[in-house]
């Protein structure tokens, strides 16, 4: 076993199973720019992680990269889900294998309600688990008890998806569809952001309601107030597109004390 | 020795004036009285046949409509109602719409009996962009003719039968309605799948004072087919024209419509889907002249082109200077999805008084990629998230239509051109 600090402090209780999530020294290129520059990052069920880092260090670009978004480039490196080569999985083959991802922007799609977004999405899931499609009364009867969690009134299901929605409104309705999905792996980008304290407890609480031994949830966050109420098992502090420094959440304490610059100057 | 050009390669012009010439006289009067179509006849030889070099036919497949073998009306007078039933039995209709009184027209001629409240002939002055309805004067072998005092909801279906494969079919269709009142109407274009067709459409509207016309116009003709429609409407005080069109079928479709808002606080929705595929060519200008103070103008269009199909839509909307208080808005949007699809949008306002509101916005592009990850990033498959993108690009438009049964029918009717739509009911 390795001596080294770092992601892997509980490796020696579960070294046998293939991790949830393995992301192995990976890079990834914008157009010239390097935003990822050997991210390695191994991820269990059963645990949280955040992802923290400053403005630009490519923290979101992970979870998009990972999520399957158009318009990076792979330079080298791997990611596999579950085993599979992630990288080899189209999106919408990657969230039915499981992998959620909550848009830090979530987009407005006026026009396509709710409801038959929720249901296409919780179909296709099904699907690829040899489920049984939900007809309408089953939806119902699920989606109802997770709104009312979410404090979303049921008239949102009539409405475009995300029309119209102020950001915490887009907010929970994002954190309303990973519990409708129910993935392995839920990466929430920024979720916090752009919320007032009443809204980020709904969303944690929304969060913490789906935290079980069978999922893990990776949090990108740049502030520490969000782990005050979705306590992560390890912090990951991503600077100038490496993981610079992984611990526990007294790693978030001290960011927020710190800031992010001895960080930095540490990662360059 | 060779032959001059001429007598191989006779013009369109030609072809049509020589066919009127050899069925004139079978032509009944009922539909359109003999006067009025020698009229349009010479006013056609006047006009000419248009040129793709006018910026009003710049869009329109005139080669099509060239290549129409024939212009003689397929069923004119002598078709005897029993024929006609057979080669209407042939088509499977679509389910009747509650509360909707049913006509059908097979090949451009009535099943049953005449309509018992018939207009008088009201054959409108075309303009010189309107010239096709010069054709539907010049042929129809029948009219539906509407003069509605009260309340009244009608369905027209006008269905191209195989007979009319090598010819032409005239529907012409006039509405009057008499102050106060309201129709529902329902004009409905089908047609088989295998006959190679002209569908000429003639349309005359006049709204009296205060009434209300949905007009609800379904193009589905077949693949085959010419299509075009000449519409012309006259709106009086506080009447109200609501249009949604939607066109999905023929090779070839022109629309040509032109609405004179001539009373004070007139109003007119209209609002128009074209889908396209293969290629076809779908082509509509739309004229609108606010004539009086306080008339209102609500224009829409939502085209998708797929595959190397070409759209195109001319709104012209004009406020004349008698028309202070007037208010416009113009809506043009276009998807492309074929890589050699072509959408032209060509919105156009022209204001000649003082308070008046008016905007408008034309723009076409692509499905936004970052919709479409969205709705890739929560499992949807790629072919149901465009097909679910695309109906809601359309939404605005099939959101209006707000006749249950024929709402589904427009949305199944473009879903058929969108694969994979799961649900009806997806809209918001």
């Amino acid at each position: 076993m390795s001596g080294t600090a770092g992601t892997s402090a509980p490796a020696a209780a579960s070294d046998a199973a293939v991790p949830l999530l393995e992301v192995r020294d990976l890079h990834v290129r914008v157009g010239e720019q390097a935003v990822l520059r050997g991210v390695s990052l191994r991820i269990r069920v059963g645990e949280v992680h955040a992802i923290m880092g400053p403005n630009g260090s490519g923290k979101s670009t992970l979870a998009h990269v990972l999520a399957g978004r158009p318009g990076y480039e792979i330079v080298s490196g791997s990611a596999t889900f579950e085993g599979r080569d992630l990288f080899a999985l189209a999106p919408e083959e990657r969230a039915r294998a499981g992998l959620f991802l909550g848009f830090q922007y979530p987009v407005e799609i006026p026009g396509v309600n709710n409801a038959y977004l929720l249901t296409a999405a919780a179909n296709a899931a099904r699907r690829e688990r040899g489920q049984p499609e939900l007809d309408a009364f089953e939806f119902l009867a699920l989606v109802r008890s997770k709104m009312s969690l979410m404090q979303i009134d049921e008239s949102f299901l009539g409405r475009g998806v995300n029309e119209g929605f102020s950001g915490g409104e887009k907010k929970r309705n994002e954190i309303l569809q990973m519990l409708v999905l129910e993935p392995k792996l839920a990466l929430l980008d920024e979720t916090d952001s752009g919320l007032d304290i009443d809204a980020l407890k709904v969303v944690a609480s929304g969060v913490n309601s789906l935290r079980a031994a069978a999922r893990a949830i990776v949090l990108v966050t740049h502030y520490q107030r969000l782990l005050e109420h979705i306590v992560p098992d390890f912090v990951h502090v991503l600077a100038r597109g490496r993981i610079a420094r992984s611990g526990d959440r007294t790693l978030a304490l001290e960011l927020e004390r710190r800031g992010y610059d001895w960080i930095g100057e540490q990662a360059a | 020795m060779s032959m001059p050009a001429a007598t191989e390669r006779i013009g369109t012009l030609e072809r049509i004036l020589r066919d009127y010439e050899a069925v004139a006289a079978q032509l009944p009067d009922s539909a359109v009285a003999a006067d009025t179509r020698r009229r349009a006849a010479r006013e056609l030889a006047r006009l000419g046949w248009p040129s793709a070099r006018d910026e009003q036919w710049r869009y329109a497949n005139l080669r099509a409509f060239e290549r129409v073998p024939a212009f003689r009306p397929a069923a004119p007078a002598g078709a005897t109602a029993a024929e006609q039933g057979a080669a209407g039995a042939a088509f499977e209709l679509p389910a009747p719409l509650p509360g909707f009184e049913r006509w059908v027209y097979v090949d451009g001629v009535r099943q049953g009996p005449p309509a018992a409240a018939a207009a008088a002939d009201a054959t409108p002055s075309w303009s010189a962009e309107q010239r096709f309805g010069l054709l539907c004067d010049m042929f129809a072998a029948d009219r539906a003719a509407l003069r509605i005092r009260g309340q009244a909801a009608i369905e027209l279906l006008f269905i191209t039968s195989s007979r009319a494969a090598g010819a032409a079919v005239y529907p012409r269709l006039q509405v009057e309605l008499e102050a106060g009142s309201r129709l529902a109407l329902v004009e409905r274009h089908l047609g088989v799948h295998d006959a190679p067709s002209l569908v000429c459409a003639g349309v005359a509207i006049e709204l009296g004072r205060g009434s209300q016309l949905q007009h609800y116009r379904l193009q589905q003709c077949g693949t085959q087919a010419v299509f075009t429609d000449t519409l012309s409407a006259r709106l009086s005080e506080e009447s109200s024209y609501q249009v949604r069109q939607i066109g999905i079928g023929a090779g070839t479709a022109r629309t040509s419509a032109r609405v004179a808002l001539a009373g004070r606080g007139a109003s007119l929705g209209w609002q128009a889907i074209a889908v396209g595929r293969g290629e076809q060519v779908h082509d509509t200008t739309l004229e609108v002249e606010h004539m009086a103070p306080g008339t209102r103008t609500e224009e829409v269009f939502r085209g998708i082109a797929d595959e190397r199909s070409r759209l195109a839509f001319s709104g012209h909307i004009h406020i004349d200077a008698a028309a202070p208080g007037s208010e416009a808005r113009q809506s043009l949007r276009g998807l492309i999805e074929g890589a050699g699809a072509e959408i032209d949008l060509r919105p156009r306002l022209e204001i000649n008084t003082d308070e008046v509101r008016a905007q408008h916005g034309a723009t076409t592009g692509q499905l936004d990629d970052n919709l479409l990850f969205y709705l890739l990033a929560r499992g949807l498959d790629r072919k149901t998230a465009r097909a679910l993108l695309k109906w809601a690009f359309l939404g605005d438009v099939l959101r209006a239509i707000d006749l249950p049964a024929l709402r589904s029918a427009a949305e199944h009717g473009a879903a058929g051109q969108l694969p994979d739509v799961m649900a009806v009911g997806a809209l918001a």
